[in-house]
């Protein structure tokens, strides 16, 4: 787990304060690129698909790309992020 | 109201038990790198042009000072959250990804950019996973089939020729910058612009070569505003 790769973070007040800001963080992180490459997708249908014009069509590719290479490492990212106790 | 503050005592105590697993917390953060991207999207306007001149810079010269005074011993390596050990008396790797984006978007033409930034965002994570499931023998021909992948779809508009020139060198490159190790510089910033120099100065010698230049990848946004 996280604590053993990162052994210089001694204080454990300071490593639960830096987990809440990254949970924080974490809607950005997973949300942004997926908003990309859905304008991408959407701006290849509105002026590529709709209208006939192939020169949009590396704006679709590039789209999925984008997704599922998010959603390929923001899964188990997602998993990763466990509740370590459920006796509380 | 008791009852608020017990539910806000028992959220923080929640929030408290759960672990970020830091590797896959910076594989997330390559991927989200893709988002920049963004900024070929964007429209032209007065406004957002002043926003994509200024703010990439001004984002940049944050992380170069946070990094700075975390290094002078100002701000404890504590705060930073994904660092690894042997950043802890380095520059971390996540300046050195946000220069070589500032690089990319700002100085180079977007058919170099897009590519090199898909390189670092994506297929840098992919070979770290590859090195650390399968040993680092199948990091090349992996690395550099999914780099290559990458350079073939962004030039695929181009001259089939000049494609495959650009593929080869750019992937090469890529693969080059993400497995030859330097302290003193990180992966995140060779794996971008080992290629992009490369693919720059076919860039530059492309009338030589008796080829015209590729149209954009991304086309400038129409946005109702």
């Amino acid at each position: 787990m996280s604590k053993k790769k990162m052994e210089y973070i001694e204080n454990e007040k300071i490593y639960d304060k830096i987990v809440r800001a990254e949970l924080l963080f974490m809607p950005l992180l997973i949300i942004a690129p997926i908003i990309v490459s859905v304008f991408l997708i959407y701006d290849w249908y509105t002026r590529g698909f709709l209208v006939n014009d192939p020169a949009f069509n590396i704006e679709l590719i590039l789209g999925v790309i984008i997704l599922v290479g998010n959603i390929i490492f923001d899964v188990p990212f997602i998993k990763s992020l466990k509740a370590v106790s459920k006796k509380d | 109201m008791v009852n608020v503050v017990e539910k806000i005592k028992d959220t923080h105590k929640k929030i408290n038990l759960l672990d970020f697993d830091a590797h896959w917390y910076r594989r997330a953060f390559h991927a989200f790198g893709a988002t920049f991207l963004v900024y070929y999207m964007l429209p032209d306007l007065d406004w957002i042009n002043l926003l994509k001149f200024w703010v990439p810079p001004i984002v940049v010269a944050l992380a170069i000072i946070l990094e700075t005074l975390r290094l002078m011993g100002k701000i404890g390596s504590d705060h930073f959250f994904g660092l690894r050990m042997y950043e802890k008396n380095r520059v971390g790797s996540y300046v050195f990804f946000a220069v070589a984006i500032l690089i990319l978007l700002r100085f180079f033409p977007q058919q170099i950019a897009i590519p090199c930034i898909l390189c670092a965002c994506l297929a840098d994570p992919i070979m770290g996973e590859i090195r650390n499931r399968f040993g680092k023998k199948y990091v090349y021909p992996i690395g550099s089939l999914v780099c290559l992948l990458f350079f073939v779809v962004t030039w695929y508009k181009a001259d089939i020729r000049l494609m495959l020139l650009v593929s080869i060198v750019g992937a090469s490159g890529a693969v080059i910058g993400e497995t030859k190790k330097f302290w003193w510089i990180d992966d995140d910033f060779m794996i971008q612009m080992v290629p992009a120099v490369l693919l720059l100065i076919i860039w530059v010698c492309l009338p030589d070569l008796g080829f015209s230049y590729p149209d954009p990848i991304i086309y400038q946004g129409i946005w109702p505003w």
